[in-house]
């Protein structure tokens, strides 16, 4: 006690007189200086920025909140048929980050601010709760117009089993798994400084099953690297420790060197140059090892290739005329490749047999005009690759899925309900679920990734109804143009069901793992 | 060259026992005295022998800052001033001074009184440390000696948690301390302004990590709590008493709030009351936010959280309990632990870090049935959670600081040297300033390049700008002029205002050189020739022939005289002052070149 009393400030009787003069100083700066892509609308500190709305409480709204509650509002209307992944109302979750900008929001929180004050009104708390960015004692003093009178918010179900929402200090285009389950990401700006990261996910994504204990829910940077040119593509060296880019301005590749134990740099260690690579677009490319590490690469039709990385040898050379331009390309297994063309065309051809013709084996059944991009499935452990469904994408929303033993005409056929892709489709993403039969995603079209179950498609084309939309980048800050962000790229997790990693142009990396609802997904 | 000399007693390239002894301008200054949680021998204090030998500590060092008062930041501070000996001043904020000597008496109750260790520091001991520390305010610039100033910023990593300035005249190193870029509930985020040290040092500990959010950490663990007390199970949260406790109360208090919900929060009395009663002593230390509604409602005081009593732990029904200490290594959370541990409803929840040996490092790395004093084995059963709140910068936080800051050199402690190369080069690629990362005991030299400010006098400042061009801020101006040191202070002033202020005659220093030039003519005609040739070749330049047959060039005289054994060579005489000795040589250069031939 005696301590206690003897350190107290209350000695300096000037002390609260003076500090709030002190701490004056800070706000402004701590407000010009707060990262632009860091909102935190909900930020206690952040006096000076709050947005010109109550920000929202954190965190607890997305789950569970209402179901106490809800015996203090009349039954939930039944859910508009077919809007139920749509509805604002589900992301509750998302809110706090774009206090004010998303449409969502505006529509959802007048009803939640009504029901705060009714449980006010209830409880006679006139406080305000932590969180809470307004000064709550005054009625709260709505600074939009109250919109029309909406339905009470019905309970929302909790949407994801477990989410994580990461800021990378730039934005990707590509999320690539890499041995242990580490994931890659890259940075693909014009101004160089571009940096490739090797990513240590966290615990809870590296086991299958959850387990208890998860200690940290961060990723750790490994290692890294500096690449002077953008990342558009990036994939690794099977059985190597070597990993191959890819980027404007010309078609050429980057090969670089994983850092050995004593160092956590990622260094280039040469380039593989193409014969005319100037002026291409970025050469897609795909990576072996089945006989040795082999990297296949091209931009056009006509100059796809092989090329055997550690050597730099050629070992394959398409024969084309056709100058189509390519969307992808992939090994089926060791010897057979896919390739896709942006106008829809699907290639194959054999790598034991160089100078082998390119055939198209089919063709888009949709209009042209649209850009294309493929998903290759891994099929069923032990069986033929070819066997799995291909599934092409346009950037008008049409899925087709094409097995490849038989081109002729199309496996099955949707229209997926999305916009026009605001940014040519040039992120355009389609991706088979590894561990989730006949699941597909897609993204690239606006700040959402689709999830599409397909095992009831037929090919009539008409219009599927995702099983999931993960909604959380659209509430995010802007990217650097300034627009909202899009979806640059999505992944499956390799082993866990449910679960997908998918980046936007603002640099958020978000890992979700959405909730079953009950007997929609097969 | 001036240097500054950084060495790490601790935390160099480690996490843990901070101490960091920097050299400025021929003054010591130690930062942080930290000891390192995980080890009971010596290696628990930093090595101050490194210091000194054999002589007094306080004739070594000016002073020593304290950044916060997390026990590997100020453990070893008794020892080091009451067990080594140190009688210099130490400083530390409001916060820190208040809550220091309460972790430290009640650490060492636990090494003294539980685990029954000899040479460590008494109560007294703690008391009479206290008695050597001044506190600081925020901002406040203090002078510790005529020439050593510190000055401590908002770090928001605990309450009261500060980095530190310390300046000598021009030159200056920022400590960092543990510090926040992100606010949260009841802490601000760190700020410096742009004081452009000319070293910044940072901890590093979350360097390499990629942070979850906050809003989705948040989520998990409301989740946890929220199952379990569903199911009618209790929760255990052990925590430090001050830190991320109080961030966890409002959390808990906010969702139990708007959920409505009835199991009851207990924190356990003790420290945490003590610790709540600080914030609210302290209030300005917390975030604007808490700052602004606590005339109507402080925060801290919950309306949902109750102190808890032992009797409570045998109540049948959910509740959610903090206790402290936050390692389960003793105390009343080992003591809940204990008799909820066989019962797999319940669960507890780590929120931070645990050292090796600790009951809490042990059910984290898996360990189902522990072996407790007495032979007794327990059973886990309960669920266990792991949970990292703690409030560090990331990579992304230590950029936007240096940013911030704008150091010329940056030097990185707390972290692994092998896991921190990229980060090194990212720092120097970014902000293209050298970044260092030295082991324990081993010395950091950075090369400054003070600048030194210089008076000018008016006058000359306008004689010389008015010769030029505007001046243009962004580029360098040459100028010219005397510089007088005098009275520890820098004057430049032009040379006649020198020459009079020390009474000084000027002198002059003339360069004459002689120039041959074939000319057959009268030495008049010659004059005229060059004069002529003169006129045409420097049209800028005033020109003249003087009737004394001389012909000056601005101030340069030009005489030609007929040489004295050939009448066809004629010498001319170039005569120049020292002030004018571009235009002089360029002159006997252009004359040694011989006149045009064409005459006119």
């Amino acid at each position: 006690h005696q301590i206690r009393l003897k350190t107290t400030p209350q000695r300096d009787p000037t002390f609260h007189t003076r500090l709030p003069r002190c701490n004056t100083a800070s706000p402004a700066p701590h407000g010009n200086n707060a990262a632009p892509h860091t909102p935190l609308p909900f930020s206690p500190q952040g006096g000076g920025r709050v947005p010109p709305f109550p920000s929202q409480p954190p965190a607890l709204t997305g789950f569970n909140r209402p179901r106490p509650l809800v015996s203090h509002f009349p039954p939930p209307p039944p859910p508009p048929a077919g809007r139920s992944a749509a509805s604002p109302l589900r992301d509750a979750v998302w809110c706090q980050r774009g206090a004010g900008r998303a449409l969502p929001w505006r529509r959802w929180a007048p009803g939640k601010r009504r029901r705060r004050e009714e449980k006010k009104k209830k409880s006679g708390c006139c406080s305000p709760c932590a969180c809470e960015g307004a000064p709550a004692p005054v009625p709260v003093p709505l600074r939009v117009p109250r919109p029309p009178p909406q339905p009470p918010l019905r309970p929302s179900p909790r949407r994801y089993e477990d989410l994580h929402a990461f800021e990378l200090q730039a934005p990707t285009r590509l999320i690539e798994w890499a041995r242990g389950n580490r994931v890659c990401v890259a940075g693909y700006g014009q101004s160089g400084g571009n940096e490739i990261l090797q990513l240590l996910p966290p615990p809870t994504l590296q086991v299958k099953e959850t387990q208890g204990l998860c200690p940290e829910r961060d990723f750790k940077v490994e290692c890294g690297g500096f690449s002077n040119r953008p990342v558009y593509s990036l994939k690794y060296v099977p059985d190597t420790s070597l990993l191959v880019t890819s980027g404007p301005p010309d078609s050429s590749l980057q090969v670089w060197q994983v850092s050995a134990e004593d160092s956590d740099v990622i260094k280039p260690v040469g380039a593989i140059p193409t014969v005319n690579g100037t002026g291409q677009p970025w050469a897609k490319i795909a990576t072996v090892s089945t006989r040795a590490p082999w990297v296949l690469h091209g931009s056009r039709l006509n100059s796809v290739q092989i090329t055997e990385v550690e050597s730099r040898k050629n070992v394959y050379m398409a024969a084309s005329s056709n100058s189509e331009e390519l969307s992808g390309l992939a090994f089926l297994d060791g010897n057979t490749l896919l390739l896709c063309c942006a106008k829809g065309q699907l290639c194959l051809a054999d790598a034991r047999q160089p100078q082998s013709p390119l055939e198209a084996v089919s063709v888009p059944s949709a209009p042209c005009g649209e850009r294309w991009c493929m998903g290759v499935g891994r099929g069923p452990q032990g069986s033929d690759s070819s066997s799995q469904p291909v599934a092409c994408l346009s950037s008008g929303g049409h899925l087709t899925l094409t097995d490849l033993r038989k081109t002729s005409e199309s496996l099955a056929s949707a229209k997926c309900r999305v916009p026009s892709p605001s940014s040519g489709a040039e992120f355009l993403c389609v991706s088979w679920a590894p561990a989730l039969e006949g699941c597909l995603a897609i993204s690239g079209f606006d700040g959402t990734v689709h999830v599409y179950d397909t095992q009831s498609w037929d090919s009539s084309g008409r219009e599927a109804e995702p099983i999931f939309v993960h909604r959380g980048h659209a509430f995010g800050g802007s990217d650097s143009s300034g627009g909202p962000p899009l979806v640059t790229v999505h992944t499956w997790h390799p082993q866990k069901p449910r679960t997908l990693l998918s980046a936007a142009s603002d640099g958020s990396l978000h890992v979700w793992d959405w909730v079953q609802s009950c007997g929609k997904c097969g | 060259m001036p240097e500054i000399k950084v060495t790490p007693l601790g935390a160099g390239q480690d996490v843990g026992r901070s101490c960091i002894l920097v050299s400025i301008a021929g003054k010591n200054v130690m930062l942080d005295c930290g000891m390192h949680m995980g080890y009971n021998d010596d290696r628990r204090f930093p090595d101050f022998s490194y210091i000194t030998q054999n002589g007094r500590l306080t004739d070594f060092l000016d002073c020593v800052i304290i950044s916060h008062f997390h026990l590997d930041h100020c453990g070893a501070l008794p020892y080091f001033s009451e067990m080594v000996g140190y009688d210099g001043p130490i400083y530390m904020t409001h916060p820190t001074k208040a809550i220091c000597p309460i972790l430290l008496e009640d650490y060492r109750k636990i090494t003294v009184d539980k685990k029954g260790e000899t040479n460590f520091f008494t109560s007294q001991m703690i008391k009479d440390c206290m008695k050597k520390v001044v506190a600081v305010h925020l901002h406040q610039t203090v002078q510790v000696d005529e020439e050593l100033e510190i000055k401590a910023y908002y770090a928001g990593h605990v309450l009261g948690a500060a980095m530190f300035q310390i300046k000598v005249g021009c030159e200056s190193v920022v400590y960092t301390g543990d510090y926040n870029m992100t606010p949260d509930r009841h802490l601000g985020a760190a700020w410096i302004d742009k004081c452009r040290p000319d070293l910044l040092i940072s901890e590093s500990t979350y360097a390499t990590t990629i942070r979850d959010s906050k809003r989705c950490r948040e989520r998990d663990f409301l989740k946890k709590v929220h199952e379990t007390v569903e199911r009618g199970g209790k929760v255990l949260i052990p925590v430090f008493a001050l830190g991320r406790a109080q961030e966890l109360c409002i959390l808990l208090e906010t969702f139990w709030e708007r959920m409505n919900l009835k199991a009851p929060i207990y924190f356990s009395t003790g420290l945490t009351e003590k610790a709540n009663h600080y914030y609210k002593l302290f209030i300005t230390w917390t975030n604007q936010k808490i700052r602004k509604t606590f005339v109507q409602r402080n925060m801290f005081e919950f309306k949902h959280i109750k102190a808890f009593d032992r009797a409570f732990a045998d109540n049948p029904g959910p509740m959610v309990v903090f206790a402290t200490p936050g390692m389960l290594h003793a105390g009343q959370s080992l003591q809940i632990f204990r008799k909820w541990a066989g019962n797999e409803k319940n669960m507890v929840i780590m929120p931070g870090y645990c050292v090796q040996g600790t009951v809490g490092h042990k059910i984290l790395s898996g360990q189902r049935k522990l072996e407790m004093e007495g032979r007794q084995i327990l059973e886990v059963k309960m669920q266990v959670e792991y949970m990292s709140f703690s409030a560090h910068a990331d990579a992304k936080g230590i950029m936007q600081l240096i940013r911030q800051a704008e150091p010329r050199n940056v030097l990185l402690v707390h972290g692994e040297a092998k896991k921190m190369e990229f980060l090194k080069q990212k720092i120097e690629q970014e902000f293209h300033v050298s970044c260092y990362m030295p082991a324990n005991g081993e010395t950091t030299t950075i090369f400054t390049n003070p600048s030194i400010p210089v008076d000018i006098s008016l006058g000359l400042l306008k004689r010389e700008t008015a010769i030029g061009l505007l001046p243009d801020g962004k580029k360098p101006k040459l100028m010219h002029g005397t510089l007088i040191m005098k009275d520890n202070s820098f004057r430049l002033v032009s040379p006649e205002q020198a020459l009079k202020e020390l009474g000084l005659a000027e002198h002059q220093l003339r360069f004459t050189c002689r120039v041959h030039i074939q000319d057959p003519r009268k030495e008049h005609e010659t004059v005229l020739r060059v004069y002529n040739h003169l006129k045409g070749v420097l049209k800028d330049y005033s020109v003249q022939h003087l009737p004394d047959g001389s012909i000056t060039v601005e101030s340069i005289l030009i005489q030609a005289t007929a040489h004295s054994e050939d009448q066809g060579t004629k010498v001319l005489l170039v005569s120049w002052t020292y002030q004018d000795e571009e235009l002089g040589s360029y002159l006997t250069s252009l004359l040694k070149k011989g006149l045009p031939q064409s005459t006119s």
